[in-house]
């Protein structure tokens, strides 16, 4: 049986391996040569334009892959749409998990020709990135007309991304919970002590025990640490952008906040769950905070809880900004391809960026504030509850740049020893303060915060 | 009367124990006709209370499973056939054959096993891409063929064979290519067993190197496949759970082959007779 069983495998083994082995010959479609330059199509576009007759490398074939970690299909739509149009251009999308994708970019980025012409970007990881980076062919002046925070992401007079929509935080609520605590649309608060009064409203205890919190941030306070404390005026980086300060009075004020909403307000409890989210999807909590990704999550795991969006409260009837704001991007250009990948990739990016409904699409999609100005008034992106939250203020949010990954943890665990471990709230925030200023010390990260319109305001 | 009490305790222990090592899995297998939304309900039960097959009629178009699935099963079994049939022909010269440097090599063998994978991958990565072997199966087999684990494992077992069984085959006219195979092979049963189960669990369910090695969808691992349904906010826990289900199929079905042998094997391996 033994032998049997040994030989079937090897047998197996051998036909398998002389199949698999070695590169197969794909017959994957490469296009057609494409030879009328004229293809009666209108120039699209506001500043960012695309005049889509002409052709690319002079009509012949040219394949490119376009890397991305998200949607497929959705922006596989984008690259069909251009194939239409240049039928000798062919877009392989290739579709990776997230978890491996920057472990594997930078190296498949060292391929050259044979690595990905086009791949998606999180400004996160622009300094894994940047050194493979061809910047935009494209004006900068125009991408700034056309995009809001296309200026942020200027280096060197150049751009070799920009934002297609923003994701921000706001505040999801229960709408049953709210009903059945007598609030109505007009009890929506605009301030933070507003806030706190619904929160206890909505707040349910039986025999002392708590049932249904009215306001939980478990899993949150450190998210929210990272943007409230600009409502007072102060900003986490210094004017040089390269020293944090966590320890002024907004960032001290913001903790005391919300330390008191648990621990006098009685609106929520540190032992109430490990994570807001699932406590709302469950019916626990009657408002949490959290960022437009919410919507997605909400779709798939709980989509019977009915809810609406407000945007986060505000310390001052006019803060300095309300909170921060990140940027989903639009693709980077490997400058390490063919010239010819390179000019198609190029003129990929200008219909990309020319092309608002597809814009709009993924912004519908992540429930992200579009960047694009002509969309900003999109009724169907409005309808948005996260989209719609952040619409009144949105040029009021802040972004600090790509958040260093020691500025977060630490402001994590800052918070986690506030919550649990009764550590004060000066001496938590000053450990890390410390930790990061050292930990920044060896990198040649520069906030952003100085190009925010506001800048010139802060404390 | 004592020792039956005591027995009675001993397989009361071992069944709480077995139930809490199985209890997850059965949890899994369960939740898989779940929705995601009773999966992530406050109320838990562990049978499914909207009974649904979503999960698994909407994997295949979620990512190419089945030609995921096929292209693991085959590599799976090509590499743990040849790390089987290396590291019985190294295990069989290393034991039963005197050379100058014999030791040397074996030093060097078990060596590899010292050095973590991790540690080598960027340079392996630049290897094979320079080797022009970058989306090919080639690249996910060559690495792995040759094991230092599987030849320390049948070096043992080898070791533990008569000589004079050997050199009465010699004796007969049996030369060394069918002692080998006609004798070495069949006695090394249990030992093969075990480096095949092995083998064949690593290879399955190894993620990150047949990742940055393939780039084509076509060719693409199930390992691979299963980290999509970790999204970068979300994770679809239905489609989740039903892929491995079904991705554990052919490690049952390799275990259920072997496993007779598999506990004398790793016990042979690893003492020295």
């Amino acid at each position: 049986m033994f032998r049997k069983t040994m030989a079937m495998l090897v047998i197996i083994s051998v036909i398998a391996l002389t199949c698999a082995c070695g590169k197969s010959e794909t017959t994957a479609y490469k296009g057609e040569t494409d030879t009328n330059p004229d293809k009666g199509l209108p120039v699209m576009g506001e500043n960012v334009t695309y005049d889509p007759n002409h052709l690319i490398n002079d009509g012949k074939t040219v394949e490119l892959e376009w890397w991305l970690w998200d949607a497929p299909d959705l922006f596989g739509s984008i690259a069909e749409e251009f194939e239409k149009i240049h039928p000798n251009v062919t877009i392989h999308v290739v579709n990776n998990p997230w978890d491996g994708f920057w472990t594997k970019l930078p190296l498949a980025l060292q391929k050259g020709t044979d690595g990905p012409t086009l791949f998606n970007v999180h400004n996160s990881y622009q300094h894994l990135l940047l050194t493979y980076m061809a910047p935009y062919d494209i004006d900068v002046k125009d991408l700034e007309t056309d995009f809001f925070t296309a200026k942020s992401h200027e280096i060197d007079g150049k751009n070799y991304y920009v934002d297609f929509g923003i994701m921000t935080g706001a505040m999801y609520y229960n709408k049953e919970m709210w009903k059945a605590a007598g609030l109505t649309e007009e009890d929506i608060p605009a301030t933070w002590e507003e806030f706190r009064e619904v929160a206890k409203k909505l707040t349910v205890e039986e025999d002392g025990k708590l049932v249904q919190a009215g306001f939980n941030y478990n899993g949150d306070f450190e998210n929210l640490m990272q943007g409230v404390p600009y409502q007072y005026g102060n900003t986490i980086f210094d004017e040089s952008g390269k020293v944090p300060s966590l320890t002024q009075e907004g960032q001290l004020k913001a903790a005391q906040m919300f330390l008191d909403m648990y621990e006098k307000d009685h609106v929520g409890d540190k032992d109430f769950g490990t994570d807001a989210a699932q406590s709302f999807g469950q019916g626990q909590s009657a408002m949490v905070y959290k960022w437009g990704h919410f919507y997605g999550y909400m779709n798939t795991n709980y989509p019977q809880i009915e809810y609406g969006t407000f945007e986060v409260p505000a310390a001052t009837k006019d803060p300095f900004a309300y909170d921060r704001y990140n940027g989903e991007a639009t693709p980077g250009i490997n400058k390490n391809a063919a010239p010819e990948q390179i000019e198609a990739a190029q003129d990929f990016i200008r219909f990309y960026l020319a092309n608002t409904e597809k814009q709009k699409e993924l912004c519908m999609n992540y429930s992200l504030f579009p960047a694009n100005n002509t969309l900003r008034e999109d009724t169907e992106l409005q309808d948005n509850p996260a989209i719609q939250a952040v619409s009144a203020h949105i040029d009021n949010y802040i972004w600090p740049g790509p958040m260093p990954a020691t500025l977060a943890d630490n402001l994590k665990i800052a918070c986690q020893d506030m919550m649990y471990n009764d550590t004060p709230i000066e001496k938590a925030l000053k450990t890390a303060e410390d930790i990061v200023k050292v930990d920044l010390s060896n990198q040649e990260f520069v906030s952003s915060e100085n190009l925010y319109h506001r800048y010139s305001e802060h404390k | 009367m004592k020792k039956q009490t005591l027995r009675a305790a001993l397989y009361i222990v071992l069944a709480v124990v077995g139930i809490i090592t199985v209890l997850p899995f059965v949890w899994m297998i369960l939740s898989s006709f779940k929705t995601n939304e009773e999966i992530s309900a406050l109320h838990q039960t562990l049978l499914p209370q909207n009974f649904t097959l979503e999960n698994y009629t909407s994997l295949q178009s979620n990512f190419n499973f089945l030609q995921y699935f096929g292209n693991s099963v085959m590599i799976a079994v090509i590499v743990t056939v040849l790390v089987v049939y290396i590291s019985c022909l190294c295990g069989f010269v290393l034991s039963k054959y005197e050379f100058k440097g014999k030791n040397l090599i074996f030093g060097f063998v078990m060596m590899t096993m010292m050095i973590p994978w991790s540690v080598t991958i960027i340079s392996r990565y630049t290897m094979f891409m320079k080797s022009g072997l970058l989306d090919s199966y080639l690249s996910l087999v060559l690495p792995v063929m040759v094991s230092g684990f599987g030849i320390f494992m049948m070096k043992q077992d080898i070791s533990s064979m008569p000589d004079e069984l050997l050199e009465a085959a010699r004796i007969d006219g049996a030369n060394e290519f069918r002692i080998f195979h006609q004798i070495v092979l069949p006695m090394s049963k249990n030992s093969i067993s075990a480096i095949a189960i092995f083998q064949f669990l690593w290879v399955w369910e190894d993620y990150l190197w047949p990742y940055l090695m393939i780039d084509s969808d076509k060719k693409q691992l199930l390992a691979v496949g299963l980290t999509m349904f970790n999204g970068r906010y979300s994770t679809d826990y239905g489609g989740l759970f039903a892929a491995t289900v079904i991705s554990i199929v052919p490690v049952i079905i390799v275990y259920t082959i072997f496993q007779k042998r598999f506990v004398a094997g790793v016990a042979a391996g690893s003492v020295k007779g």
